[in-house]
């Protein structure tokens, strides 16, 4: 029989440990890992808590990885005055960015600024190579998850100049 | 236009934390040295397990499992070396007391001392003892031994006590490493997170790519010197115990400098054990020229030809680019090390320069890219 005294002592523990673990499964960079390499992964993962305006990185900054969005909203910016931002994206719960530092040592192409009190997951550079050195079948499912997810954003790219390139010559 | 004035009176406060920070440091370093000794060799042995108790960890799902089982293997493995050692070592002794009485131990340290004196130039065989002195000045020297053994006896003590604490450190460190990682990642405020985990990153890669090579280096050595030892062998040297020698040489070159003289002491002890009273052992000659009673010239050159293949060709390659610094700056951390903390110091010498290296170089790489941050 369970006890309700027990069950309140690991409550947090059991629904922070739920909550990563139902955020990650929302990011198609670790689509179809098992509740095994969850548990793996969430040995890697950093949780980080923003408060509304924080910078998570600047535009320029060098990179070292991704974050996913647990709790509260990004947007993602070029330009840093008021007067010549640029707001590339609205993000929100589930989302994620950055992911394009796991791949090199180029800086950071935007701002990424928390529109509100945020509660973010970081996964990095260094957790992927760690990840590759311990488990090479998840570091390989990672990367192999993360050319379908960069593959989709090169094929809206594509959509968006055809689309643009369309109603120049119309 | 307005210059920006240099802020002297935050350079002087500075320098004055500095200094009062050094000061606290070499008060109470005296009293936390022991420790932090402790923690750093604990860290060291956790490197080195960590993949092991991570790899057995994803098998059977139990961290704590995990730990035990890799020191249980562990702790059986160093006991069954230094068991193995023991008996085989006490074999050979008593096979050695059987055969020798005390005269004749005497007498072959006579006609060594005598063989000595005479391969050596007339000027120098005036200025050296009788060969009865010589007997004596050894009983003199065997009594001194015998006599310093309650102070050892107090030294084994103390370095039970820190091997003891060492152990439980690492275990703790093992059990809980990836928690006291996060834990210290957490620790680490926004503006600097991704600098602080690339430094964390980097200082664990540098130390354990250290510890690679060393290990890797030392193993080099050990299969040389049991090679080396065996091919002495062909020649009549009559060495025994040469797997075991071979890992002594091979852990004690693990210490720099010192380390590679330390392997050849075995070496000779068994040589001499295993020839007294061969005729033959006794009138050997290095090359057929220059006397070496007991193959003892034979065993040094043979270690000496081991150090500098592992000096001049392993470690520059394994160890020296493990940490990318250049030999002459590792050649001022042994020094430095050596001075500061003795033969413990050269240990940890080289991993630390690395580290410094590693945390400087962030360290400048923070201040170029501060309006970044």
């Amino acid at each position: 029989m369970k006890s309700a005294k027990w069950e309140n002592i690991f409550k947090g523990w059991n629904r922070s440990e739920s909550d990563t673990v139902l955020t990650l499964k929302q990011v198609p960079v670790f689509k179809d890992f098992s509740d095994k390499e969850f548990s793996e992964l969430e040995k890697l993962i950093h949780h980080r808590s923003y408060s509304n305006g924080d910078y998570i990185f600047k535009n320029r900054a060098p990179g070292e990885g991704m974050y996913i969005i647990m709790h509260g909203s990004v947007k993602i910016t070029i330009g840093t005055r008021a007067n010549n931002e640029n707001v590339l994206a609205e993000l929100g719960e589930g989302d994620f960015f950055g992911e394009l530092a796991l791949f090199d040592d180029e800086p950071r192409s935007a701002n990424a600024i928390a529109t509100s009190d945020a509660d973010l997951l970081g996964f990095f550079t260094q957790d992927l190579m760690t990840l590759q050195e311990r488990n090479p079948v998840l570091g390989q499912k990672i990367l192999f998850n993360l050319g379908g997810v960069l593959g989709d954003r090169l094929r809206g790219t594509n959509s968006l100049l055809i689309k643009a390139q369309s109603s120049d010559a119309d | 236009m307005n210059n920006p004035q240099p802020n002297y009176f935050q350079l002087i406060y500075r320098i004055i934390i500095t200094m009062i920070g050094v000061w606290f440091l070499s008060i109470v370093w005296p009293f936390i040295s022991d420790v932090v000794l402790m923690l750093v060799f604990a860290f060291l042995f956790t490197t080195v397990l960590l993949s092991s108790v991570d790899a057995l960890e994803r098998k059977i799902g139990n961290r704590g499992l995990s730990v035990l089982a890799v020191v249980v293997i562990l702790l059986g493995g160093i006991g069954t070396f230094i068991g193995s050692f023991i008996s085989q070592m006490s074999q050979q002794a008593m096979e050695f007391s059987n055969r020798i009485d005390k005269e004749t131990l005497t007498k072959e340290f006579a006609t060594l001392g005598e063989r000595f004196t005479s391969a050596l130039p007339g000027f120098i065989q005036n200025m050296q003892p009788s060969n009865s002195d010589m007997a004596g000045k050894l009983s003199e020297l065997i009594n001194t031994v015998v006599g310093s053994l309650a102070s050892m006896a107090g030294a084994i003590g103390n370095f039970m006590f820190i091997a003891a604490m060492v152990f439980i450190f690492t275990i703790i460190l093992l059990a809980e490493y990836h928690g006291f990682r996060k834990s210290l990642v957490n620790a680490i405020p926004n503006k600097y997170f991704e600098v602080g985990l690339k430094l964390i990153f980097n200082i664990e890669k540098s130390v354990s790519s250290y510890l690679r090579g060393q290990f890797l280096s030392a193993a080099s050595v050990a299969g040389m010197s049991v090679a080396g030892l065996l091919l002495l062998n062909l020649f009549g040297a009559n060495l025994t115990l040469t797997f075991f020698i071979g890992i002594i040489a091979g852990l004690a070159n693990l210490i720099p400098l010192i380390g590679p003289f330390v392997g050849m002491i075995p070496a000779i002890l068994i040589a001499f054990m295993n020839n007294i009273g061969s005729e033959a052992a006794m009138a050997h000659m290095l090359f057929g020229v220059i006397p070496s009673p007991f193959f003892i010239l034979d065993i040094v050159l043979m270690f000496l030809i081991v150090q500098q293949i592992e000096g001049n060709l392993i470690t520059p390659a394994l160890v020296g680019k493990s940490v990318g610094l250049h030999p002459m700056i590792v050649m001022i951390a042994l020094l430095i090390g050596g001075t500061i903390l003795g033969p413990l110091g050269m240990l940890f010498a080289v991993p630390a320069t690395g580290v410094l290296k590693v945390i400087l170089t962030e360290v400048a790489f923070v201040r170029r890219n501060a309006h970044l941050l």
